[in-house]
């Protein structure tokens, strides 16, 4: 194990954005989003077509390091396919835990399948429906935050989502309603042949208190290409409160997904924000979690695993535009095969946001000698009351927790499972949500016993 | 015919030979102690009788309950019922006790051992070992002070019910009543169980806790005494000197 750490304890440190950057798509959208400015969703879909059509797939490129390229993606052989109602994914009804919920949304590529929403709930004001409905009869709110912090112009996958988008969900949560169970939204991939432009708006009304567990879900499947380009949005006004949890699997056909999520917390508020990213061909995340107002305080957490040939590229961003505030990053993520897991952390606190306290911390664990994770912490601090530190650990497996365990009864293939999720336990057991856990808890071992032959070699080179 | 049969063990690590030729053996129920001093191999025969894949065995075998286990994995020695309470237990960060015993049960059964008769074990072995009961909760050995890393070995060797135990300086690190409360646990774990023991150490206190039938000396990769509790006595009185001179020619 080695330990880093470095802090920006009460003095202004200024890392510049571009040293290591080699463009702006690895800095935080902070608020430049285009939002809606009054313009029709038509206009709107217009201005990113044109986007769309004059832009390249894009590259990520962190000198060095890493680069993340979508341009193997051939975007002519894929089209967006749509379904009929009722008609569920074997695979959505394969993943999500039989359960209580408080409603649930389910995107077939093209098209929203399944809608359902509590009646209490309804009841009470909740909406829970499609995007294309709620630009329809939820306008004063749509307009108000569609779009609000999401850009559609830094590259082409990005223009396509917000020019192409179908179905979508659409969810808010009325003021000082608590909501005890989950809303479920889950988009889904058939299989190679299809794009799917995931668009996702939530807003939590003051004093609001719910949870929402996203899905990103595919078959496996042989040849071919698929793609998944989300935008997903969310703004926690004064007081509203929400756990939000992630699971992304796209399981080992070609899936590329490059996407886009900004949660909004306001005064007050609080998110407690965990995606599980844990399968896909090429990923791409932009994750930002900013406190846009003062008194509002976050938990960003986040569990990968990538393993065979995957690429995972995770951007996330713990942003601070006021204070008082307060952030607290923790990611841990594994990589078995020769796959490649890049992970930039930034903590970015702007002019003014006085008495903001934060702290980012990844570990990471490699399984086998071939894959790579690359973890960078960042920060830009531009506020001299404030703390914010970052800290992390790069491990191996330990032969010498395997032998106790061995002597204890269990093969090897065991212990190495039980030291790898002993390692993600500390994330998953704050979930509090035991289907999710498990479920998250089971994707990790059918990884480790798919790279078990990898692992076990691994451990004889050394 | 012994539980536990060592044959003329000879063992290197990568760079030199540390076992040159250890002959033991131990039956169920019967309590040995095997003393030396520091770097004589004591250790490493304890981690090579379960299988440690840093200790290469160049000549001789391990022979337990008339098994062959030479080059057996470690977890299937320990599933025929060999335990080791080790020295320095490592942490397992992210497993609480509870759960990690339960896995080890699980290992060595057909079906799953039932909630309940799961939780009347474990009680059983909270009260032996005198432990809280949140201690169960606590994950493995992480930020474990010595005194409660070598209960919680103990603690383990009560669930999982071992016919010979090999317990590497249990007492060494543990105050008077820590060590009152383990050695009781050892010896009750015998007279219940019928366990076989060989207890490892520095110290004659232990001993007056549970007393062993054996008493060994190992010098520099052998054991060259053997015989009963007078050994313990007299090592107290003459320290490894007079033996290391006594059996110098042979070491
Ligand atoms: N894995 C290893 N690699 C190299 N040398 C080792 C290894 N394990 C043990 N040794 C060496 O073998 C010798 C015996 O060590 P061992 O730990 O068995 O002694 P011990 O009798 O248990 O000592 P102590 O009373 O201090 O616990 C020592 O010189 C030690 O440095
Ligand atoms: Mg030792």
């Amino acid at each position: 194990m080695s330990e880093n750490e470095s802090s920006a304890n009460g003095a202004a440190v200024t890392v510049k954005p571009g040293r290591h950057r080699e463009s702006t798509l690895y800095s935080a959208l902070a608020g430049v989003g285009a939002g809606g400015k009054g313009k029709s969703l038509a206009a709107l879909r217009e201005e990113a077509l044109a986007v769309y059509e004059r832009t390249e797939l894009p590259v990520w490129r962190r000198s060095g390091f890493w680069t993340t390229s979508l341009q193997e993606l051939d975007l002519d052989k894929l089209e967006v396919r749509h379904h009929p109602q009722g008609e569920l994914p074997a695979i959505v009804l394969e993943t999500l835990p039989e359960r209580k919920r408080a409603g649930r949304l389910v995107q077939r590529e093209g098209s929203v399948v399944q809608l359902e929403l509590d009646a209490e709930l309804a009841g009470k004001g909740v909406v829970l429906c499609s995007l294309e409905d709620a630009a329809v009869n939820h306008t004063e709110l749509f307009e108000q935050y569609y779009s609000k912090r999401l850009t559609s112009d830094r590259h082409k996958l990005e223009a396509a989502n917000a020019a192409l988008w179908s179905g979508g969900a659409f969810l808010h949560v009325p003021a000082g309603v608590v909501v005890e169970d989950p809303f479920e939204i889950a988009y889904a991939l058939d299989g190679a042949g299809a794009a799917m432009y995931a668009r996702t708006l939530v807003i939590g009304d003051a004093g609001s208190d719910f949870k929402l567990h996203e899905y990103n879900l595919a078959p496996d499947f042989d040849t071919g290409q698929a793609l998944c380009a989300a935008a997903f949005e969310m703004y926690l006004r004064d007081g509203a409160r929400c756990r939000l949890a992630q699971v992304q699997d796209w399981g080992n056909g070609e899936v590329f997904d490059a996407s886009t999520r900004v949660v909004e917390v306001g005064r007050d508020a609080y998110c407690h924000w965990l995606p599980a990213l844990v399968g896909g061909h090429l990923v791409r995340q932009h994750l930002e979690l900013a406190v846009s107002e003062p008194g509002g305080d976050m938990a960003f957490r986040g569990v990968f695993f990538a393993e065979a040939s995957e690429l995972l590229d995770v951007f996330a961003v713990d942003l601070h535009e006021t204070g008082p505030s307060g952030g607290d990053v923790h990611w841990r993520g594994a990589a078995t095969g020769s796959s490649r897991a890049s992970f930039e952390g930034l903590i970015q606190i702007d002019p003014g946001a006085q008495q903001t306290h934060t702290y980012l911390q990844i570990h990471s664990m490699m399984l086998s000698p071939k894959a790579r994770i690359d973890a960078i912490p960042s920060v830009l601090v531009s506020a001299d009351d404030v703390s914010a530190s970052h800290g992390g650990t790069v491990g191996e497996l330990d032969e010498a927790v395997i032998f106790y365990m061995q002597t204890r009864g269990l093969d090897r293939a065991s212990a190495v499972r039980v030291i790898v999720e002993g390692f993600f336990e500390p994330l998953l057991s704050e979930l509090q949500d035991e289907p999710l856990e498990e479920l998250v808890r089971a994707k990790v071992a059918a990884k480790l016993a798919r790279a078990s032959e990898d692992i076990r070699e691994y451990a004889e080179t050394r | 015919m012994s539980d536990l049969e060592i044959t003329d063990l000879h063992v290197r690590t990568e760079d030199r030979e540390i076992l040159k030729g250890v002959n033991l053996s131990i039956k169920k129920g019967e309590i040995h102690a095997l003393m030396g001093p520091n770097g004589s191999g004591k250790s490493t025969l304890a981690n090579t009788l379960l299988g440690h894949p840093s200790y290469e065995i160049t000549e001789g075998k391990i022979v337990f309950k008339g098994e062959d286990i030479t080059g057996s994995d470690p977890h299937e020695r320990a599933k025929a019922g060999l335990f080791l309470a080790f020295q320095y237990p490592v942490a397992i960060p992210g497993v609480s006790v509870a759960n990690f015993l339960r896995m080890a049960i699980n290992a060595k059964r057909e079906e799953p051992i039932q909630v309940k008769e799961f939780r009347t074990e474990l009680q059983h072995a909270i009260d032996l070992l005198d432990v809280d009961r949140s201690f169960t909760s606590r994950h493995l050995n992480d930020g474990f002070s010595g005194g409660e890393k070598k209960r919680a070995e103990i603690l383990q060797m009560a669930m999982l019910k071992p016919d010979v135990a090999i317990l590497d300086e249990t007492d060494s690190g543990l105050d008077i009543d820590a060590l009152r409360t383990v050695a009781e646990g050892v010896a009750r774990l015998h007279d219940e169980q019928g366990l076989g023991a060989l207890i490892i150490t520095h110290y004659q206190r232990i001993l007056h806790y549970i007393e062993p039938q054996f008493v060994h000396i190992m010098l520099d990769g052998r054991i060259v005494l053997s015989g009963g509790v007078e050994l313990v006595e007299r090592l107290e009185r003459e320290g490894y000197d007079e033996i290391r001179q006594e059996f110098g020619a042979s070491v």
